[in-house]
């Protein structure tokens, strides 16, 4: 499971890893919501785009295929339940499920959209430092009234940090009890109980230390904050993703 | 029963948001933790998620929810399958994501209204299901088209054996959990 | 000049167990210092007095002339503590950002935060794993990421809680000769441990602790054959009437 820790992120120099963190941030997220309402060939266009950047950074294809592996899953299932669910005229008669034309444009309609949006995030996540991410998100959810946007901030980082040594103590803890013949075991609540106990207790354990040695370290909510310094180019790719958001609608 | 560091008093807002930190790694370690038993396997991470409902109850728990969700948002591969996203949440799955966040909600209220009787505990828990299944099942069923019948054999049915297990083992591990934690002080804030 | 003056502290715990009982103890600066003692004696406990993370039952501890229950921050500023677990004290995501950690909370502006850090981890050698995630390195790395840490927010005096536990000994060695440099840096060291092979060579006192209390304090060449009776073993070299020799030859 270390390899889920990589985050996915590629090393780099492009333009994209060099943007401000908090606009590339909005502009994912402007984009994913526009996919929303795009036909098809707003669709086709953002495709097109998201295509050429994913060739300029890099993307190494196998990574694309292992990502989209359980997506694809997801597609195929939503596209199969979608083009046998609409009415209108029918494409296919197989015994008594009907596939209508309407179907089969609305499932490739809704699967494109989501392929998009899944594209934007990778491109996203390849081309972002997660620990600059929550940077971002600070700077974002400072406006939002009620949210203690420095406690959040801290929160995804402890996160990040601990969620491989939390996953790295819970394959410790299967090892273990596989080596002690657990899998004869065929009761659901034994197994459970067993596994989850120990994970649990480790994990609240080491989150009674870490509070005393963030103490020990001055641990305050008033803290400096990463500086993020916007550019011209930022600003650039800000517009040219709102100026395609637009495009896309209409 | 004391822990090693009980006597430490770390201002209560850290040690919670330690807590509520912890909670929200270990739910989206939880994505990749399955027991693999009968025809479904048992994911343990709306365990998970009820656990830190019990635990933490209505405001850490739901920190922890919505840090986990941003932290997915955001493009981390903390949603099982690896991928993260908003594709992730507009996708036919995102429903019982996003029903994490009214689930721990009524566990949460539950638990802080009632006394920790084990048996609050269950019932809170089973109300959460439902609530959960309610989101996702309707959010399936809107993504994808289906009838609802054909959502509620997908989106639902398979799993409910699985969820009678997490509940009945949740129960008496949040008894034995919540000493750990020192829930008292931290359901007045 | 005494950095720390400890009097008469006594801590008893919640459910009225004796942590550590009248204690009363200077320390000067620059001084390195090893508290040796068995499970239970009270080492811990009486480290944890000296930033603040406990509050004394009775008694105070003084650093360098301003009490720490008048001014825990300033203490836990001063007196920088590395804990017995290296993995549960190590905060950030990535080793740069873990020891940013405390200058940040100490609201330093960025570029002063990314000097005190850039000097850090040349001090224990880690500028070459700055954007490494932490739990990919080796124990002995951990541990002297944990000094970075400290370092990076000008602590003077250096506590050390079983800095050699779970360590192999390539580990040890890295660890050892990170405190030894530290201290002729110029900073004060104290070491909790209850194996004194490792460490006694370069120390220049020895405090043997039993149920709460101080019952020897002197120089190591003094007082050590007694370890034995405190229930600490002795170094080997010891007990076949020799010197003790350095881990770092
Ligand atoms: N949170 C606590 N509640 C009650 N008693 C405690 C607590 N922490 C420590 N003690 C007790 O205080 C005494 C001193 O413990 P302390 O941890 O300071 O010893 P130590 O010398 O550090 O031991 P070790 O070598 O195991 O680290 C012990 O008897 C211990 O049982
Ligand atoms: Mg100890």
């Amino acid at each position: 499971m270390a390899d889920v820790t990589a985050f996915s992120y590629l090393t780099g120099a492009s333009a994209l890893h060099k943007m401000d963190v908090r606009f590339k941030l909005a502009s994912m997220i402007l984009c994913s919501l526009t996919t929303v309402k795009t036909q098809f060939a707003g669709l086709f266009f953002l495709t097109l785009v998201l295509g050429i950047i994913l060739l300029y950074i890099r993307f190494p294809l196998k990574t694309l295929i292992r990502e989209l592996r359980y997506f694809s899953v997801l597609l195929l299932f939503v596209f199969i339940a979608r083009s046998l669910s609409a009415p209108g005229l029918p494409f296919i008669k197989l015994g008594f499920v009907t596939v209508t034309y309407k179907g089969i444009s609305d499932g490739a309609l809704v699967c494109w959209r989501l392929l998009n949006i899944v594209f934007t995030g990778l491109i996203f996540v390849a081309t972002t430092r997660p620990s600059t991410l929550k940077t971002a998100v600070e700077w974002w959810l400072k406006p939002v009234p009620f949210i203690p946007e420095q406690r959040v901030a801290v929160m995804i980082s402890l996160m990040i940090r601990f969620m491989p040594v939390i996953l790295e103590q819970a394959r410790e803890t299967a090892d273990a009890q596989k080596a002690r013949g657990v899998e004869n075991r065929k009761n659901p609540f034994y197994r459970l109980k067993k596994i989850a106990l120990p994970v649990l207790i480790r994990t609240f354990v080491t989150a009674d230390e870490l509070s005393v040695a963030m103490d020990a370290r001055c641990y305050t909510e008033k803290r400096t904050s990463m500086k993020l310094t916007a550019g011209k180019n930022d600003w650039l790719i800000l517009g040219g993703v709102i100026l395609l958001c637009c495009l896309m609608v209409v | 029963m004391t822990t090693a560091t009980t006597e430490i008093n770390p201002a209560d807002t850290l040690r919670m948001t330690v807590y509520a930190s912890l909670s929200a790694a270990l739910i989206a370690a939880g994505a990749y933790m399955a027991i693999p038993i009968g025809p479904v396997p048992i994911v343990l991470q709306n365990f998970f998620v009820m656990l830190t409902a019990l635990l933490l109850a209505v405001r850490w728990g739901m920190g922890a929810i919505a840090v986990y969700l941003l932290a997915g948002v955001c493009g981390l591969p903390v949603f099982a399958g690896g991928m993260g996203g908003i594709g992730r949440l507009a996708g036919p799955t995102g429903g019982y994501l996003i029903g994490y966040l009214p689930m721990v909600l009524i566990i949460g209220l539950i638990v802080e209204k009632t006394d920790k009787r084990m048996i609050f505990d269950i019932l809170a828990m089973i109300l959460g299901t439902i609530i959960l299944y309610t989101c996702g099942v309707t959010w399936l069923k809107t993504v994808t088209g289906m009838a609802w019948s054909e959502a509620f054999t997908l989106g639902m049915y398979p799993f409910l054996i699985g969820d009678a297990v997490k509940i009945a083992v949740a129960a008496p591990l949040a008894r034995s959990l919540r000493p750990l934690i020192r829930q008292a002080e931290t359901l007045k804030i | 000049m005494n950095i720390i003056e400890i009097k008469n502290l006594s801590h008893r715990f919640a459910n009225g167990e004796i942590g550590i009982d009248d204690i009363n103890l200077t320390i000067r600066e620059g001084e390195f210092v090893v508290f040796a003692g068995m499970n239970g004696s009270g080492k811990t406990t009486l480290f944890r007095h000296l930033n603040g993370l406990l509050t004394p039952s009775g008694g105070s501890v003084i650093l360098d002339g301003i009490s720490v229950a008048d001014d825990p921050k300033r203490a836990r500023r001063m007196v920088g503590m590395v804990f017995q677990n290296a993995d549960s004290q190590i905060v950030g995501e990535t080793v740069y950002d873990d020891v940013a950690f405390g200058p940040e909370n100490l609201g330093l502006e960025q570029a002063m935060i990314a000097q005190r850090v850039s000097e850090a981890l040349h001090a224990v050698g880690l500028n070459a794993h700055a954007d490494k995630r932490p739990h990919l390195l080796s124990g002995g790395e951990k541990r002297r990421l944990a000094i970075a840490g400290i370092l990076a927010m000008g602590s003077r005096v250096l506590v050390f809680d079983e800095p050699f536990s779970n360590l192999d000994y390539p580990g040890i060695c890295q660890v050892l000769k990170q405190i030894v440099s530290l201290h002729h840096a110029g900073h004060t060291i104290l070491i909790a441990t209850h194996d004194l092979e490792k460490v006694i060579f370069h120390a220049q006192r020895l405090i043997f602790m039993k149920d709460g209390n101080i019952i020897q304090d002197g120089a190591p060449d003094d007082n050590l054959k007694e370890a034995e009776r405190f229930g600490v073993r002795t170094p080997c070299a010891t007990h076949f009437g020799k010197e003790p020799i350095s881990w770092l030859t």
